[in-house]
């Protein structure tokens, strides 16, 4: 999934998750406070910060701007039982510490938990460091002014601050103005629908391809599955106009960020993409092609599973229209413009079909040897065909025609390093494929993908070949 | 109502693909840096990043902008008059200057400023050598160094802070 930020931002934060080894919900609420997927206020977070600041400043009796940068880049508070550790017995005027967190009587008894602590210190050395540590005097200048009247109005000051300078961040570093476009289309496309299928998807791209717009098929289905993530959450959105309703339901603030929450953190431990990257040492249990057949395959997760025909469709076409904004970029090289825009060169679904099953065998067969590598040829109490198994899957290793498979230390290293990636893959490539059996059966491949064809070489026509003797 | 839908799809469009983002992070961390930043002269160091700060400009570049955010007063380099050795020049609101030895004195640090404050530390840099150094208390408005030649890091100090090219930071 790309889009939205740019390579700065994706540092700056990257910095700040891998110093405090943050874990996948507390990256996931840093990365929304970056973004302002915050309801029903994104500065909220900046007025807690300035609050935990205001009181981390009189706990501490900090001096200066330098003692709160300290405590805010000190990766030993990084943890809430660390944080807990060390200020839970600390009193200071109107701020002191419960068993849960901080509370900070002045600030009109605003408190947080101790694990929120540990959030806002991460956001604070966010903010500190961003752009390549590019604002820190700015930044540690107002943690001093802070410091020297953590008075009631010091808290105030600095959230607003923070607000404003996070607000900037954002119009520098997060390009959304186009994915929220793209979201506006999408809404009034759908008409207040929240069910779509593959057809409106493909419909949708061909409407934005038609305004001149030419988003990438790919990019257009990657909106299409953050709008499926969210859609549970529209309805609570729609009611944000009614506020005076909403405050009748107790607690419906930490609803909403609870499930804003899930909508970013919710995805599996680790992206496909990232496993595929980790296989590309060691013995050559993927080649270069296979994993990248892998990651056009299964980069729409979870739509592989859920709508195999947008797949097969982001991968077929996805790749022509990707070659023909290249060949445009560069002004020319491979096949000509007529011959890319026609898809004479796009993969049929068939082909899509048999390289799945192509793959889905080969990392069957790479499971197998992981197994065997794995389990000792004289184990003892083996099932008879576990052991057959095992011993054909040991056998297997010497006729793979694969560098690094002849070397038994460095493939028993590598596979040890790769299994759980491969049983993960094995799984999806598999339920792929069956998503595939069952779309089948009421769209067979064939006759789809020369519709498809006749509709993406129609619409690239009208989209390129204009431009093209511009 | 639709608008700000749109606008919070776009950004938990943006959190998820940050979040999933494997961007490998800048080493070394700024908390290593930030600890070297704000050491005590002579205390113990960390050698990777110190080597870290030498060896990559990238680095020397993040961790003279934190030294630079807690200065009192810093300099890139000395703006002299002439191309001759510095005896005197400024850094910031203050005056510093390196009078002569004469026959029974070392040669002699002088710091003088406006401000309420006095820095506690000098450190100074000069191509990939750097040196920090405890400074003395104030006596009427000066501090005073004497920048003895029995004691190796005082000689450096001087031999560097002779050199226009180097930079100064007053903590």
């Amino acid at each position: 999934m790309t889009g939205g930020y740019d390579e700065r931002c994706a540092a700056d934060l990257a910095n700040v998750c891998e110093g405090r080894d943050l874990s996948r919900e507390d990256r996931a609420w840093l990365a929304r406070v970056v973004t302002g997927a915050v309801r029903p206020n994104r500065d909220k977070p900046l007025w807690d910060l300035a609050h935990a600041l205001c009181a981390l400043a009189r706990l501490t009796s900090a001096r200066d701007g330098r003692d709160l940068v300290s405590l805010a880049l000190d990766p030993g508070l990084a943890r809430p039982n660390a944080i807990a550790a060390r200020f839970g017995e600390a009193r200071a005027d109107g701020v002191c510490a419960d068993e849960r967190g901080l509370v900070f009587a002045d600030g009109a008894g605003w408190r947080t938990t101790w694990a929120g602590l540990a959030r806002l210190l991460a956001l604070a050395e966010f903010l500190l460091t961003a752009e390549d540590l590019g604002q820190f005097a700015l930044l540690s200048g107002w943690f001093g002014e802070l410091a020297e009247t953590p008075d009631g109005d010091a808290a105030p000051l600095l959230g607003k601050r923070l607000g404003r300078h996070l607000a900037a961040y954002r119009n520098a570093h997060l390009p959304l103005a186009p994915l929220e476009r793209r979201f506006r289309g999408l809404l009034g496309y759908l008409r207040g629908r929240a069910e779509f299928d593959d057809d409106d998807i493909l419909a949708f791209w061909c409407s934005e391809m038609e305004q001149g717009e030419r988003p990438g098929f790919r990019t257009i289905a990657e909106h299409f599955v953050t709008f499926e993530a969210a859609a549970g959450l529209r309805n609570g959105l729609d009611n944000l106009t009614a506020a005076d309703s909403l405050e009748a339901h107790v607690g419906w603030e930490e609803r909403l960020d609870a499930s804003l929450a899930d909508l970013v953190a919710g995805d599996p431990a680790e992206t496909l993409v990232d496993l595929l990257a980790g296989l590309a040492e060691g013995p050559k249990i993927l080649t270069g092609a296979e994993r990248d057949d892998l990651v056009d395959l299964l980069r729409l997760e979870p739509f592989h599973r859920t709508r195999p025909l947008t797949a097969l469709r982001a991968t077929s076409f996805g790749r022509v229209q990707a070659g023909l904004s290249n060949r445009l970029r560069r002004g020319g090289g491979g096949l000509d413009l007529a011959e890319r825009v026609a898809c004479t060169e796009a993969e049929t679904y068939s082909v899509l079909a048999e390289r799945v099953a192509a793959l889905a065998a080969h990392l069957d067969r790479m499971l197998r040897i992981a197994a065997a590598l794995r389990v000792p040829a004289e184990a003892e109490g083996l099932a008879p065909e576990t052991r057959d198994a095992l011993a054909a899957a040991r056998a297997d290793i010497r006729r793979v025609r694969r560098a690094g498979f002849d070397d038994p230390a460095r493939l028993a290293e590598g596979f040890a390093a790769a299994d759980s990636a491969l049983v993960r893959l094995a799984g999806e490539i598999d339920r792929f494929q069956r998503a595939i059996a069952g779309l089948v059966r009421h769209r067979p491949l064939e006759p789809a993908f020369t519709a498809d064809r006749d509709i993406f070489a129609k619409t690239f026509a009208q989209a390129y070949v204009a431009e093209a003797t511009a | 109502m639709s608008d700000e839908a749109a606008r919070l799809l776009a950004e938990i469009h943006a959190a998820r693909a940050l979040a999933r983002a494997a961007t490998p992070a800048t080493r070394p961390g700024v908390a290593a840096l930030w600890a070297h930043a704000t050491r005590d002269p002579g205390g113990p160091v960390d050698l990777a990043t110190v080597r870290a700060i030498r060896a990559d400009p990238g680095t020397a570049r993040r961790y003279r902008a934190l030294l630079a955010s807690q200065a009192m007063a810093h300099a890139p380099f000395a703006v002299a008059a002439s191309d001759g050795p510095v005896a005197s020049r400024r850094i910031g609101a203050f005056t510093l200057e390196i009078l002569a030895a004469t026959e029974d004195a070392p040669p002699l640090l002088i710091l003088r400023g406006s401000e309420a404050r006095s820095p506690r530390l000098i450190e100074v840099i000069l191509g990939d050598e750097t040196l920090r150094v405890a400074l003395p208390p104030p006596i009427e408005g000066a501090i005073l160094l004497a920048l003895d030649p029995a004691v190796p890091e005082a000689v450096r100090l001087g031999a560097m802070l002779r050199d226009p090219a180097c930079a100064a930071f007053l903590l």
